[in-house]
């Protein structure tokens, strides 16, 4: 139980506690919030796994989940606001 | 081994950001003041941690790809997070509908 490993759990505790404020939300942007901030933890903790199980290629993965999320919750947030036609 | 100790000071630095910045999404009643604080405490927490790994990788390619992650949040998560407020502002929603009592 390295230091990194006890860093993971706790940034998977925090995922799990924002996904409260993502059922719970009482607006859809409430939920777009969660989900911006949940896709950053995953980020962090693809980073802090690449760097525990010394596998470079997994910084790839979070580079492009990190655009991948970016353009989701941009156009979620478009869509919602134009109700429909973005 | 000064350096480890430096990386575990700015990844524990980092943990408590990012607790802050939970703490406030459940603090705040209505929903611009908590995507305020969330989204800033986020990136720098996110920050934070990432210079804790890049100290503790050393030179190396790894580390350049982290920097280049860092880049992309920088610039990707505030506009995001304005992206979110944008539409909820542009859509009518007004803070006095939440019962905010504090």
């Amino acid at each position: 139980m390295g230091f990194l490993d006890a860093v993971l759990i706790v940034v998977s505790i925090y995922a799990a506690v924002v996904l409260i404020r993502v059922v719970i939300g009482p607006t859809i942007w409430d939920r777009l919030l969660g989900f911006n901030m949940i896709s950053s933890k995953i980020i962090m903790s693809i980073v802090i796994l690449s760097v525990v199980t010394d596998r470079s290629f997994l910084l790839d993965i979070a580079l492009v989940y990190s655009f991948l999320g970016f353009i989701g919750t941009v156009l979620i947030a478009r869509f919602v606001e134009t109700r429909g036609e973005i | 081994m000064i350096i480890d100790f430096i990386s575990k000071v700015f990844i524990v630095l980092a943990l408590i950001f990012m607790f802050f910045g939970v703490y406030g999404i459940f603090r705040f009643r209505d929903f611009y003041s908590r995507v305020l604080i969330s989204s800033k405490v986020e990136t720098v927490g996110f920050l934070t941690i990432m210079a804790g790994i890049m100290l503790k990788t050393g030179f190396g390619y790894s580390t350049l790809k982290i920097l280049f992650i860092c880049l992309m949040v920088i610039v990707t998560n505030p506009l995001s997070t304005h992206a979110v407020a944008r539409s909820a502002l542009k859509s009518g929603y007004k803070i006095s509908e939440e019962n905010n009592d504090d």
